[in-house]
């Protein structure tokens, strides 16, 4: 099996903007479920609604393009009536933390064998650059024209909280680690959250002077703080800067999964 | 193996020109296929993946195609014969 042949070549060019960074999330979570060996027929990619949720319809095994924010309740029901197939959900941001936040909560709670790969792009990027629930404070949006004055959910800590077993955030600038993340969400029993830092230039670079891709490429390679640097920063007083962000894995636990086959 | 961009798929957006660790991909001038301005090559027999591949029998670094989003960037085989530019430095 190639990883040219999880394309769904005859859809190609997709229809992301140019400079979009869902693409590389994309190519990321093919390259990692290709290293791992599984087979079209065993492996499931669900989506909801929104520029990310377009990736399941590029992928050339099953998808399902579901309702809004009830990508991960679609998804528990794959999982239960068919306990062998590997579900890979892709959820954005809107659709994950502000209409499917409840679903995502007692997916996490019930600790269903799923890997979720939420692309967070700050913002609605499909509706015309509306501010979600993970727009960080100050960013100027549509519906924020003088800068956002609400916090931002940490879906991370979040995830954690609610009880999944693996955690993880990465940006799109990060491949390599992206892409050994999604495998390590797929290897480990029980829900495996993956967020997913992602450039959108066309509705939030564009408001927040980061026009070009390449600007918001650089922007993460700066604002992005290993998890082993701000837990030393930490320990030493120094708390985080504004703006900056953690990466790296947060949480690697086996508590017991809903959905795994008695005999794994 | 030598590098290529497809250019019915790239979309101009440079991000290649970021990720290659030997700053083979370099910001265009001219338009593409479709109208967009896709990025030149700039010595791309320095591409380890394009020299070694073959011989480690696996993909080796591979950031330009995990990263670009349009999936344009691919390896293929050259045709014998093939004409090559030869640029001379002094």
């Amino acid at each position: 099996m190639n990883l040219e042949d999880w394309y769904r070549q005859d859809r190609l060019p997709h229809i992301y903007c140019a400079g979009c960074g869902n693409g590389t999330v994309l190519n990321c979570t093919l390259r990692a479920v290709q290293e791992l060996g599984f087979r079209q027929e065993e492996t499931t990619f669900i989506s909801g609604i929104g520029c990310s949720s377009r990736a399941s319809g590029y992928t050339s095994s099953d998808s399902l393009h579901t309702t809004h924010g009830r990508a991960l309740a679609f998804a528990t029901g794959v999982k239960l009536v068919k306990p062998h197939q590997h579900v890979i959900v892709f959820t954005g941001d809107g659709d994950c933390s502000a209409i499917g936040g409840n679903h995502f909560i007692h997916a996490c709670r019930r600790n269903i064998d799923l890997t979720v790969v939420c692309i967070n792009n700050n913002i609605y990027g499909m509706t015309g650059g509306q501010g979600s629930p993970c727009t960080p404070y100050g960013a100027i949006t549509t519906t924020t024209p003088y800068g956002m004055h609400e916090q931002p959910f940490d879906l991370c800590k979040l995830a954690e909280a609610a009880g999944a077993n693996y955690v993880a955030r990465w940006t799109s600038y990060h491949v390599k680690e992206l892409t050994e993340a999604i495998r390590s969400g797929l290897e480990v029993p029980g829900l495996s959250f993956i967020e997913v830092m992602t450039q959108c230039p066309t509705s939030f670079g564009s408001k927040n002077k980061m026009r070009l891709a390449t600007q918001m490429i650089d922007m993460f390679r700066e604002n992005a703080v290993l998890k082993v640097k701000a837990d030393r920063d930490t320990a030493a007083g120094k708390p985080l800067e504004p703006g900056k962000f953690i990466v790296g894995e947060f949480v690697r636990r086996h508590n017991p999964p809903l959905g795994v086959e008695e005999s794994k | 193996m030598k590098l290529v961009i497809n250019d019915h798929r790239c979309k101009g957006c440079n991000m290649c020109t970021k990720v290659c660790p030997y700053g083979i991909f370099q910001e265009g001038a001219r338009p593409g296929a479709r109208g967009y301005i896709i990025p030149v090559l700039d010595h791309p027999e320095r591409c380890t993946n394009c020299r070694l591949q073959k011989f480690y029998g696996r993909q080796l670094c591979g950031m330009c195609q995990t990263t670009c989003p349009d999936q344009a960037i691919s390896w293929i085989d050259e045709q014998p014969f093939e004409p090559h530019k030869v640029v001379i430095e002094y």
